[in-house]
């Protein structure tokens, strides 16, 4: 059954508002995706149906801080001495959420004169690194680009 | 508050568990298919492997 049509008829300018909002909707809301991924490891693929991927970004960013903390890696605060302490605090802060794990692991501090608490520093920066880039991730597949 | 006991790792044993964890976290996060991330997580951990040992090898004229 045909209705009048309520609208009128399209000549190019009446569809341009809708289309930048919703542009701009879908670019907020992979922006959110992207945080979110970023404060929780996963989540940002979690909250677009990718189980596989957010089990696997969760599971490898939890081990990774996990086995950095126990082996009482450095997990550098904001009050830095040089450029390298400043860099390693951008990376720890990758985890999100997990760097506060992070510290609740390593109570007594940490050990680096040993060999283990190098590969723990390693190992944590590894962990922020990696969930940045699934963040990063979460937020371009949300944008609807192929990954 | 539970203490979590020092985890001691080889350094051959850091590296693995670096290797294993990223390449099936790329493998995951690069491809699609679970065909294409099986032969891409354990092409990536070849390279790893190989990089990693190789430069090892590479460097053991100078450890002493």
């Amino acid at each position: 059954m045909d209705e009048p049509s309520q609208n009128p008829p399209n000549d190019g300018t009446q569809s341009a508002p809708p289309a930048k909002d919703a542009l701009a909707f879908g670019e907020s809301r992979a922006f959110a995706f992207g945080i979110a991924g970023w404060l929780v490891p996963g989540l940002g693929h979690a909250l677009q149906r990718m189980w596989g991927r957010a089990l696997v970004v969760f599971l490898a960013v939890a081990s990774l801080v996990f086995a950095g903390a126990s082996m009482k890696g450095n997990v550098f605060t904001r009050q830095g001495n040089d450029a390298f302490d400043t860099l390693g605090y951008i990376a720890d802060m990758g985890t999100g959420s997990f760097y506060l794990f992070a510290r609740a692991i390593e109570t007594s501090g940490a050990d680096v004169s040993h060999a283990d608490g190098d590969y723990g520093t390693r190992l944590l920066a590894t962990a922020g690194v990696l969930n940045l880039l699934a963040a990063l991730h979460a937020y371009e597949a949300a944008r609807g680009h192929k990954a | 508050m539970t203490v979590v006991p020092p985890l001691e790792l080889t350094h051959f044993q850091a590296f693995l568990l670096f290797a294993v964890v990223i390449s099936v976290a790329f493998g995951f996060l690069g491809r699609r298919r679970p065909k294409d991330r099986v032969k891409y997580i354990l092409w990536s951990l070849f390279l790893f492997l190989l990089v990693g040992i190789g430069v090892g090898w590479a460097m053991f004229p100078f450890s002493r």
